[in-house]
C-alpha cells in the first residue's frame, strides 16, 4: 500500500506537450481509472508513473520517495502484454519475482520453492493454473494478458500500473482481464492505475476517475462525480452517444457480456 | 494546337479520329511520357555499353581474350571425369565400379574398421564410442570433414554469442560497441582458408588448424547476424524486465536473448552448413579430410579418383543441408514438436507428401 502524488507532472517531447503540469493525489490502495482519447497522455503519464519515462518537470512520488527509475515495488501491465512469448506461463510469472534472485538462479530457475509456489499462486489467481506450462505465444490475448497480470503480482509491488490492459481484447476478455485486475488489486490492498478508453468498462469496474485531454487533468473524482458532462468534457467534441450508459442499462450490458463469456 | 500538328507528334502512326477525340492536356502528357521514356532508353543503352567495356577490360586482365582454351583437351579429361564401361560389350555406361572402388579402397565414406566394432556381433559400443570416440571417424575422410565443421562451429558460438550480444548498441552504448563490432568485421575480412595459413605456425597444416581457423570465422560471421537479429528485438519486453527491478544481465537474457532464441539457434545451423563447405575448401590447401584427397588427386592428374571424391563431398554436403533445413523448419514452426520416432518412422510418408505437392 502506497500513497501517490503527482506533482506538477509535464512532459514534452520535442515541440509536442504530452502531459500538462498534471498534479494529484491518490491515498493508499485505491483503484483509479485514467480516461482520455488516444494522444491525450494517459500511456506518458503511466510511464512517468513508472520510472520508464523521465519527465521534463515535476516529479511522482509513492511513499514519498521520487521514481527517478524503475522500482519493483511498482509492477506495469502493459497493453502488448511483454511476455516471453518462448517461455511457458510458469516460466513468465516467476520471472516477475526476478529482482530478488541472481542471474544465474533466475536463468537456471533455481529460486526456492515458495518462490515458485507464489508464481503458480498468481496464475490461480488470474485462472491460468491449468495452462502453466503451456508457451505464452500459443496462449490467446485474453491469457497472456492475464499471464502479464500473474507477473506483476509476483514481483509483489505496492503499485499496480496497466497501460490499456484491454485496448486489444475482444469485449468478454476484456471484462475479465479487469475482472482479474480488481480482484487482485482489493486482495492485496493495492494502488491500481488503469487507463482505458472504453467508458462503460471504465464505470464499471472504477472507484476514482483522471480524466485527461491533450495533456490536461480536466477530471478527477470518483464515481458519483462522473456523469454525462464530466464524460463530454473528458472526450471532447467527439460524440458521447452510447458511451454513457446508465446503471439500468449497465447491468444489460454486463449480463450479455457475460452470457458472452461462458 | 491545330489538328495537323498534333498528328505530327506522334509521328501519324496513330488515327487522326482518335486524336480529334483527345484533350490539350492528354497529348501534352501522352508527349511527357514518350520524351521520359526516350530518355530511359538511352539511359540503359548507355549503362549497357558501359558493362560491355568493364567486361572487356576484365576479360583481358584475366587472359580470357586469346587465352589459350583447350576445348579439346578438356573434353578428352572428361572422359576421365566420367570413365566409360559397356554393358552387354556394346551399350556405353557410366562406370560406378570405378568410382566406388576408389571411394573403399581411400575409406571416403566409411571406415569399415572403426564401423566394424558397431556391425560385427556383438559390437563393441564401449570401445566404439568412449575409447576410439568413432562417432565421426566412422565415416571416414568424409568424417573429419564433418568434424572440421561441427567442431569449429562449436567452439565458435560462445564467442560468437558474446561479441553479438556485446556489440548491440542496446547493451554496450554507442561508440564502446564498435570495439566489438570492428573485431568481428576484422575477422571477417580475412576468409577462413586464410586463418588456415594463418594458423600453420600454430598447430601445423591439419585439421587441427582448419577447425581453428572455422572457429574464428565462426566468430565473425555468425557474431555479424547476432547482432543484426538484436537490432530488429521489440522494446516492449525490455522494459518489461526494467519495471521488474530486473539487473543488467538479467535484462540482457530475458528481455532480449528470450525473444531471438529460435532465430540464434536457426541462424547457428545456417553456418554450421556453411562450415561444413569451408571444411571442404580449407581441406584442399592440405588441411585434411575430403578437400585434401580432391588436391591430391588433381596433383595425380587422376581424374576418375577426383571425381568420385567430388561426389562423397556432394553426399556430405546435401546430407548436412537437409539435416539443418528440417532442423530449421521445425524451429520456427509453432506446430507440435514431433517424436524421435515419428520424425524417422514418418519419413516415407512425408517424403511422398512433399513430393505429390
Amino acid at each position: 500500500m502506497s500513497r501517490i502524488e503527482i506533482d506538477g507532472l509535464t512532459k514534452r517531447f520535442g515541440d509536442t506537450v504530452a502531459l500538462d503540469d498534471v498534479s494529484f493525489e491518490v491515498p493508499a490502495g485505491e483503484f483509479v481509472i485514467i480516461l482520455g482519447v488516444s494522444g491525450s497522455g494517459k500511456s506518458t503519464l503511466l510511464r512517468c508513473m513508472s520510472g520508464l519515462t523521465t519527465p521534463t518537470e515535476g516529479e511522482v512520488r509513492i511513499d514519498g520517495r521520487p521514481m527517478t527509475a524503475p522500482r519493483p515495488e511498482v509492477a506495469m501491465i502493459f497493453q502488448q502484454h511483454n511476455i516471453v512469448g518462448d517461455m511457458t506461463a510458469y516460466s513468465n510469472a516467476l520471472s516477475g519475482g526476478i529482482n530478488r534472485s541472481g542471474f544465474l538462479e533466475s536463468v537456471l530457475q533455481l529460486q526456492d520453492k515458495s518462490e515458485k509456489q507464489q508464481a503458480l499462486e498468481a496464475l490461480d489467481t488470474v485462472g491460468l493454473l491449468e495452462e502453466a506450462q503451456q508457451k505464452a505465444r500459443r496462449m490467446s490475448g485474453g491469457q497472456q494478458q492475464r499471464v502479464g497480470i500473474a507477473r506483476a503480482l509476483v514481483q509483489e509491488p505496492n503499485v499496480l500500473l496497466a497501460d490499456e490492459p484491454v485496448a486489444s481484447l475482444d469485449p468478454g476478455s476484456a471484462q475479465d482481464v479487469m475482472q482479474y485486475l480488481k480482484t487482485a488489486s482489493k486482495d492485496k490492498g493495492l494502488s491500481t492505475f488503469i487507463s482505458l478508453h472504453q467508458v462503460n468498462i471504465a464505470r464499471k469496474f472504477g472507484e476514482r476517475f483522471i480524466g485527461l485531454q491533450n495533456g490536461k487533468k480536466v477530471f478527477d473524482g470518483y464515481l458519483d462525480e462522473l456523469t454525462i458532462d464530466a464524460i463530454d468534457e473528458i472526450y471532447g467534441d467527439i460524440d458521447t452517444e452510447g458511451m454513457f450508459i446508465t446503471q439500468d442499462t449497465d447491468r444489460t450490458v454486463a449480463d450479455s457480456d457475460q452470457e458472452a463469456t461462458p | 494546337m491545330s489538328r495537323d500538328e498534333r498528328v505530327e507528334t506522334d509521328g501519324g502512326t496513330e488515327s487522326p479520329t482518335r486524336l480529334e477525340n483527345a484533350s490539350a492536356e492528354v497529348n501534352r502528357q501522352f508527349e511527357k511520357i514518350r520524351e521520359t521514356r526516350r530518355r530511359r532508353a538511352i539511359g540503359w543503352a548507355g549503362l549497357l555499353g558501359f558493362i560491355l567495356f568493364v567486361l572487356i577490360q576484365g576479360m583481358s586482365a584475366t587472359e580470357l581474350l586469346g587465352g589459350d582454351v583447350r576445348i579439346a583437351y578438356f573434353v578428352g579429361s572428361l572422359r576421365e571425369f566420367f570413365p566409360i564401361t559397356f554393358v552387354f560389350g556394346f551399350i556405353p555406361f557410366l562406370d560406378v565400379g570405378q568410382y566406388l572402388a576408389f571411394i573403399r579402397r581411400e575409406e571416403l565414406l566409411y571406415n569399415p574398421e572403426i564401423g566394424g566394432l558397431l556391425f560385427n556381433w556383438p559390437p563393441q559400443l564401449y570401445t566404439f564410442f568412449f575409447q576410439e570416440l568413432g562417432i565421426f571417424s566412422i565415416f571416414g575422410e568424409a568424417g573429419i570433414t564433418l568434424a572440421m565443421g561441427v567442431v569449429g562451429t562449436i567452439l565458435g558460438f560462445p564467442i560468437a554469442l558474446m561479441f553479438g550480444v556485446l556489440g548491440s548498441e542496446r547493451v554496450t552504448p554507442f561508440p564502446f560497441n564498435f570495439i566489438f563490432r570492428g573485431t568481428m568485421s576484422f575477422i571477417r575480412a580475412i576468409p577462413a582458408i586464410v586463418w588456415t595459413l594463418i594458423f600453420i605456425p600454430f598447430a601445423g597444416l591439419g585439421p587441427t588448424s582448419a577447425t581453428l581457423a572455422i572457429a574464428f570465422d565462426t566468430i565473425g560471421n555468425l557474431g555479424r547476424l547476432f547482432v543484426d537479429e538484436l537490432e530488429e528485438i521489440e522494446e516492449g519486453s525490455i522494459e518489461a524486465m526494467q519495471t521488474t527491478g530486473a539487473n543488467q544481465p538479467q535484462i540482457v537474457f530475458f528481455g532480449m536473448l528470450s525473444q531471438v532464441k529460435t532465430s540464434f539457434i536457426a541462424w547457428t545451423l545456417y553456418i554450421l552448413e556453411i562450415n561444413v563447405r569451408i571444411a571442404v575448401t580449407v581441406g584442399v590447401v592440405g588441411a585434411g579430410g575430403l578437400g585434401l584427397v580432391v588436391e591430391s588427386q588433381r596433383g595425380l592428374l587422376n581424374f576418375t579418383n577426383m571425381m568420385a571424391t567430388l561426389f562423397c563431398i556432394f553426399i556430405l554436403i546435401i546430407s548436412v543441408e537437409l539435416f539443418s533445413q528440417r532442423l530449421r523448419s521445425r524451429l520456427r514452426s509453432d506446430e507440435e514438436v514431433r517424436s524421435w520416432r515419428e520424425l524417422i518412422f514418418g519419413f516415407p510418408n512425408r517424403m511422398a507428401n512433399s513430393m505429390l505437392k
